[in-house]
């Protein structure tokens, strides 16, 4: 890709000096700033003494694959805050565990992921429930928890005290009493949960976060290595980061030889996660060089129209940013509005929502097939991505012979098939665990594990092998049935079947933790041939993702739990049943290279930071367009820093933000999009209901003003 | 809407100044149609601002559609947009909106779910049947002293958990109507000074089910109505917000308004809004028990500040049966002998036939064709007496319509069994749920059954006849579906035909002779699909259930339906992790058996249209008549057991034989409520007050439903009764009050 003049200006920017570089989404400023990272490394400036820093993972794509060109050599660290944060924890561990308040500073961190960390919550927090907390709140118990968790988090990413979290909410709160029931055990839950972590040297999110910021960038010993180690500085899109993170630059900032700031226009998407635009603009007055980038890649006339349009039906009164940044929106040279308009926006009513997904495909085949547009150059987006949707879009698509890929941040691992193989098998090695099998779950764990094997001959050896022995689940030889039914299952399959009987049953007598039981069933049996993950990459996959989220609950439990003689391959395995480990895994962040039509929520897409030529907006009429997440036991605009202490949360308020992201949604849209955008809009939603969104009525209105038609 | 003729009480309503205004339409008074027009005509004026829309509130979902398409074309003859302006909503379809728009509110999250009714349901059997093993002494003192042990046991293990189910479910609603939390309600109880157990129960099992509610994040139908009117209380912003949209609130059957539904159109509309209320108390009738009463639309238009208009004309019947409708309006008014009851019914407005040149006329008055039947028939002989009357009927008049009536689904039954022995066509559709719903599900949950139960050539016949039927549109009686079908419920292994080894294979080794080449053909194609069916068995259930409905229906409504019914079940994964697909394929065959409400998808059931049926026998229950006209019609068992009169000495549905002096339970329980919740000192609760109550009421809507029953004859009706199972019963007090009125009616007519 060649630069323009304005990029190569950023890519080449003196090695010295700070520098804040700001635009809308879509002008090319990370282009630039990967292109800089790889000409400092090409200039000789030391791999290692630059350090790129990223709110989320997801978008440090284009620097690592900027760095994956230049020759090897010392590597820049390309890091989130939470990243570094547990980096230096693990380095200075000896130096601020006790000052942290640790009961045992001689004993090493032990890091929680946000599923464990979900685990300890639960284990905390169950017994209470059942004393009557939380009792008028409507929530399961897994959404519970993440709640309180997430009100942690906000302490830690926004920077106020544990103990303010109760006043900060109930101050904001208009309705009755009983809410502040609620609050005072939101902040109860809290401090137990903070002081347990204390206890027995647990680090969830939030407390790696409190200890460097407040602790370990103050201690010399860290601050004079962080600031001696790194040297150059590249921060991107500081807006969808939070304002401890932007505390700690601002006061790191004047320690680095050169900095590059990339700050975003009409952005701050991650505001749940407590993400603060207003917070990163500061870091420009730390910058003495100021660079605006404004012309964004070109896109056709039809998409400025639309984006005129919705511009002047969602502007919000309080977006002091609009009036220089948008001009792109408003080209009055246009020959022919309409025209264009109807060229870039197609758009087709449904009464049914499978009709909608149906005229989706069709479409999509269209483009891919007759247009010949790439198919990685389209996008289709929705509010959120309901399994049930993704699943009928993938299917469609495929049949259509369109290749398609779906990208959700996390992706339940229970619900794949080859997990509950995994799980049925294990539960019988291990009777005495009391995991419940039944049937139909051996019927479905053979037809997986046993190459050739068929439902009917699975259900069929289930019935006869699965016995009950003293309250225990058994499994009984192929070699002792009836020989009628040994020849109807056959005795080629029986055979393979008697194998794995066997391995399971001397396995299992083998102490062994869960994780090595899985590989060593993997390995030994389910990847050989004649069983049904030989040669299976998915399955595989599976399995070893499995295996990670077996290997960190036994690291994070492990420890807590040494003296009681519980089995933690046991409970996981009811964890998991129970659904408080959803044993959820992250799909690879890497931006998966198969050219393919992208199915995502939208939020998901514009935290991916790349363009689409072709965008369908789906399910148009839905509310989740404007709506924030509704958590009733947390809040993040409250919680925010520029909320103003005591101030009331109103109904206008929760409009203005509505309209607000809505609005920032719609722009980072369009800015990603150069050719066309189709809206779904079926009258009945998913769940057969009428819909009346927001969205849906300002396009309706806008549409009817100009009297375009449908496609 | 220049061209539509207005009759002088219509016209009065279209010209609506504003305010409050109650109006009270007779039956076949073309209420709706009013509203519609009144809707458009609000729309059309101008008055409405970019963002705002007139309300329109219903009762139930396929009067949603009804109305809908209505208002959208009074709006396309004036060439404005259809759909925008006006929003159709039922009364829970009005507080899934509020509630929807910003749960936080009240202490929801985004993610909130409805629990079905199912669901509901299953979680109070749970809660009753645990409360009533740990008090198992509580029954004791209601059951009847005659029960000998093995009677009492059989009565505890089958009929209690039943009967304390629908009374906790009476209880639940009851207390949600006042808005009043378990703790709330035992603070009170604390303060009373006499024992009220059945309330304690009551209390009991409430607080259990709020709480199985919460923990997994569910609001039942009544939940999500208090909390509509929760969150319209809590924020004062909000409440504005949603009084700047909708200017104009209108609301149809409002005899059927609860007292939550009037609290919240009441707060939408503010003190001075604009707010019509259309219904008629005379009709008020409920197959359940239920928080509704005519009483609120009736006291509302007696309100100083509410303009009171009657919609009296009505097209729909010759002069004769609106004069009986108003005899027996005027006998239960004024000669009822139990006083109490004497409000059941109420005029005016008496219903009076259309103005001269109205573009609807009454049909041409034909006194003769009013039957009041008196002869005595057995409950076997009445049904006969009808078929007869049928077989002569029917040829003489094949471009009519005509309808049974019955109070009971049971009496409705022995009705079909006996027109379909004597081969008479008739139509049971209102019996039965909406019929797409039905059809598709009992589709999906035969191929379920079949993939739960891999082994069984029964099911697997099954599940053949569902595709065989979908994928040829062929009836599934077809002969050459049912030999294909026979044929595989004979075979022995299926294996054998699904997954054949080379010498094992059925189908090729069945002989040529016995099975036509083209049913084979036919089965391989079916092995094929069901193969892959097994192989998605293993994804989840969502997944699964969409698999099989995109190679099982074609029709968008079927397959909009299974996406619904896919989602709702990956809810029931969620909340039961042990569930298996044989429990997911039960889940389905209740929906299919109609024992639950299903939300959503509003028009599969839109409505009934007596004038497909012309030729055929309609066969419905008085209360899903309602709304509906046939030329002739047949009001049968109207004896003293379905219509009863006398508090004291008839007979009632509710009683229970192994209740002691016949209590009603459910009564009792709210009774109790009552005084727990009275003001008043000296309201005491006194054992069988309840159950006197209940019966008053009881006698009320029957009154009401005698008289739905004979407005929905055009030109003829047939009344006639039967003397019962045990051949006591005699023929209904207003039934025998209106022969003889009539007999007086002719002769005056005649002088």
């Amino acid at each position: 890709m060649t630069l323009n003049e304005i990029q190569l200006q950023v890519m080449r920017l003196p090695l010295t000096g700070k520098v804040f570089l700001e635009g809308p989404a879509g002008a090319g400023k990370t282009s630039a700033a990967a292109r800089r990272l790889a000409y400092m490394l090409h200039e000789g400036v030391p791999g290692e003494s630059i350090l790129v820093l990223v709110p989320q993972r997801t978008l440090a794509g284009p620097y690592l694959e900027a760095l994956s060109q230049v020759y090897a050599g010392g590597v820049p660290a390309v890091v989130t805050m939470g990243g570094l944060a547990r980096r230096m924890i693990d380095l200075f561990w000896p130096v601020i565990a006790a000052e942290a308040g640790f009961a045992h500073p001689e004993l090493p961190p032990n890091f929680l992921t946000l599923e464990t960390a979900q685990y300890f919550m639960a284990h905390l927090l169950r017994p209470k429930l059942d004393e009557g907390w939380f009792n008028s709140v409507r929530i399961p118990p897994n959404r519970l928890y993440s709640q309180v968790l997430d009100n942690l988090n906000k302490s830690a990413l926004v920077g106020f005290p544990l103990s303010e979290i109760g006043k900060r909410l109930s101050t904001a709160w208009v309705g009755d009493q009983e809410q502040s029931h609620i609050i005072r055990d939101v902040q109860a839950s809290v401090k137990l949960f903070r002081s347990y972590c204390l206890e027995h040297n647990l680090l969830d999110f939030s407390l790696q976060m409190e200890i460097f910021s407040q602790k370990l960038w103050r201690h010399e010993l860290c601050r004079s290595y962080l600031t001696s180690q790194y040297r150059h500085f590249l921060y991107d899109n500081p807006e969808e980061d939070t304002p401890v993170a932007h505390d700690l630059m601002i006061d790191w900032l004047p320690e680095f030889s050169s900095s590059l700031v990339i700050y975003d226009w009409h952005a701050g998407f991650r505001s749940f996660l407590a993400a603060d635009p207003l917070s990163a603009y500061r870091l420009k007055d730390m910058s003495q060089a100021h660079i605006q980038m404004r012309t964004t890649l070109v896109p056709a006339a039809g998409i400025l129209e639309v984006g005129s349009m919705l511009v002047s039906a969602l502007t919000p009164a309080s977006d002091n940013q609009t009036e220089t940044s948008l001009s792109d929106f408003n080209d009055e040279n246009l020959p022919d509005k309409r025209e264009s308009l109807a060229a870039s926006l197609k758009f087709s009513y449904h009464r049914y929502f499978p009709q909608m997904l149906d005229w989706v495909a069709e479409q999509c085949e269209h483009l891919v097939h007759q247009e010949h547009i790439p198919p990685q150059d389209i996008v289709i987006l929705s509010p959120f991505l309901p399994d049930a949707m993704r699943f009928s879009l993938v299917n469609r698509l495929e049949n259509l012979n369109v290749p398609v890929r779906s990208h959700r941040p996390s992706h339940s691992l229970r619900d794949e098939p080859a997990t509950r193989c995994l799980l049925t098998l294990t539960s019988l090695a291990y009777p005495e665990w009391g995991i419940e099998t039944q049937q139909s779950d051996l019927a479905y764990a053979l037809v997986q594990a046993i190459e050739g094997m068929d439902l009917v001959r699975a259900r069929l050896l289930s019935e006869i092998v699965l016995r009950k022995q003293k309250n225990q689940v058994v499994l009984s030889s192929f070699d002792v049935i009836h020989p009628e039914k040994q020849a109807r299952i056959t005795y080629r399959l029986g055979e393979r079947f008697e194998k794995l009987r066997i391995w399971l049953e001397q396995a299992a007598q083998d102490s062994q933790e869960l994780d090595f039981f899985l590989s060593r069933l993997f390995g030994e049996v389910l990847s050989q041939p004649g069983y049904g993950f030989h040669n299976h990459f998915d399955a595989a996959q599976v399995t070893a993702n499995l295996i990670e989220s077996v290997q960190k609950f036994r690291w994070a439990v492990g420890p807590v739990f040494l003296d009681e003689n519980r089995p933690l391959g046991q409970e996981y395995l009811q964890m998991v049943q129970q659904g408080v480990i959803a044993a959820q895994y992250l799909t690879a962040w890497e931006a998966e290279e198969r050219p393919a039509v992208l199915i995502a929520p939208a939020y998901t897409f514009l935290m991916s930071n790349r363009p689409a030529s072709v965008q369908f907006w789906l399910d148009i009429g839905s509310s989740g367009w404007m709506e924030r997440l509704y958590q009733p036991l947390t809040h993040p605009y409250v919680l925010a820093r520029d909320w103003p202490a005591g101030q009331q949360w109103t109904d206008q308020d929760e409009i203005q933000h509505n309209r607000a992201s809505l609005f920032r949604l719609t722009v980072g849209l369009l800015r990603r999009c150069s050719h066309q955008v189709y809206l779904g809009m079926s009258e009945l939603g998913e769940q057969g209901f009428e819909q009346r969104g927001e969205f849906l009525r300002a396009f309706q209105r806008a549409l009817q003003k100009l009297g375009v038609e449908e496609a | 809407m220049k061209n539509i003729l207005l009759r002088p009480a219509q016209k009065e309503i279209l010209e609506y100044p504003g305010g409050h205004m109650g109006v009270i339409a007779v039956p076949g008074s073309g209420k709706t149609w009013t509203l519609s027009l009144l809707a458009a005509n609000l729309i059309a004026s101008g008055v409405l601002e970019d963002d705002q829309e007139v309300l329109v509130v219903t009762l139930v979902n396929s009067a949603v559609q009804n109305f809908q398409r209505r208002v959208a074309s009074f709006l396309e003859e004036q060439r404005l947009l259809p759909y925008l302006g006006v929003r159709v909503r039922t009364l829970h379809g009005l507080a899934h909106d509020l509630v929807r728009d910003r749960p936080g509110l009240v202490n929801l999250d985004d993610r909130f779910q409805i629990v079905d009714e199912n669901e509901a349901g299953r979680i109070r059997t749970q809660i009753v049947q645990s409360w009533l093993s740990s008090h198992p002494e509580f029954v004791d003192h209601y059951l009847s002293d005659d029960l000998n042990e093995s009677q009492v046991n059989r009565v505890v293990r089958k009929d209690l958990p039943g009967q304390f189910n629908s009374l906790a479910n009476a209880f639940i609603r009851k207390v949600k109507d006042y808005r009043l939390t378990p703790e709330r309600l035992r603070v009170l109880m604390e303060d009373i000074p006499v024992p009220l157990p059945l309330a304690e129960m009551g209390i009991d099992l409430y607080t259990e089910y709020q709480r199985a509610l919460n923990y997994r994040g569910m609001v039942d139908f009544d939940d999500l109505i208090g909390l509509a009117l929760q969150a319209l209380e809590t924020d004062p912003d909000y409440l504005e917000r949603w009084q700047h949209r909708w200017p104009f609130i209108l609301e149809d059957e409002s005899q059927d308004s609860s007292r939550l539904q009037e609290q919240i159109l009441a707060k939408l509309a503010g003190k001075q809004g604009n707010w019509v209320r259309v219904g008629d108390p005379n009709q008020a009738i409920f197959e359940t028990f239920t928080t509704a009463s005519p009483d609120f639309l009736r006291k509302f238009i007696q309100r100083e500040d509410v303009i009171h208009r009657n919609l009296p004309n009505s097209g729909r019947s010759t002069q004769s049966i609106l004069d009986l409708a108003n005899l027996l309006v005027d006998w239960s008014m004024h000669s009822h002998p139990v006083q109490e009851v004497q409000n059941a019914l109420d005029a005016p407005p008496w219903i009076e036939p259309t103005p001269k040149d109205d573009p609807q006329p009454n049909p041409e008055d034909r006194p003769d064709q009013v039957y009041l039947f008196m002869k005595k028939f057995s409950a076997q002989g009445e049904i006969d007496a009808i078929v007869k009357s049928l077989v002569k009927w029917l040829p003489e008049n094949k471009e009519k319509t005509v309808a049974v009536l019955v109070s009971t689904n049971t009496r409705a039954q022995q009705l079909v069994d006996a027109l379909q022995r004597n081969n008479i066509d008739f139509v049971d559709t209102l019996l039965r749920s909406t019929s797409a719903t039905r059809i598709s599900t009992g589709v999906l949950r035969d191929v379920l059954d079949c993939l739960a139960d891999p082994n069984s050539s029964l099911k697997l016949s099954v599940a053949y006849r569902a595709w065989h039927t979908q994928t040829f549109c062929e009836e599934s009686d077809h002969p050459s579906i049912l030999k294909a079908a026979n044929w595989l419920q004979k075979m022995v292994f299926v294996e054998d035909f699904l997954y054949p080894t080379v010498d094992r294979d059925w189908l090729a080794a069945t002989n040529d002779d016995s099975l036509e080449p083209l049913i084979k053909q036919n089965l391989d194609q079916f092995r094929h699909i069901l193969r892959r069916w097994q192989a998605a068995a293993l994804l989840p259930v969502d997944q699964l259930v969409l698999t099989l409905a995109q190679d099982l229906f074609s029709e968008p409504v079927d397959l909009a339906l299974s996406h619904k019914l896919a989602s709702m079940l990956r809810q029931s994964a969620q909340t039961n992790p042990n569930w298996r697909l044989n429990n997911f394929s039960q889940e389905l065959r209740e929906i299919a058996a109609n024992e639950r409400r299903f939300l959503g998808f509003s028009d599969d059931d839109t409505g009934f249209d007596p004038t497909k049926y012309k030729g055929k026998v309609v066969i419905a229950t008085m209360h899903k008549a309602k709304g509906l006209e046939w030329d002739r019609v047949y009001l049968i068992s109207v004896n003293n057991y379905d219509f009863p009169s006398d508090p004291l000495t008839d007979q009632f549905q509710p009683d229970k034989w192994y209740i002691r002096q016949k209590l009603n339970l459910e009564a009792e329980t709210l009774d109790q409520l009552h005084t727990l919740l009275s003001q008043d000192k000296y309201d005491w609760y006194e054992e069988g007050q309840g159950t006197q109550n209940a019966r008053l009421e009881y006698i009320r809507e029957h009154l009401r439903l005698l008289y739905v029953g004979i407005t929905r004859a055009k030109e003829e009706l047939v009344i006639t009764w039967n003397t019962g199972m045990n051949n006591d019963k005699q023929p209904a007090l207003p039934f025998l009050e209106l022969a003889r009125l009539w007999q007086e009616h002719l002769t005056q007519d005649k002088l």
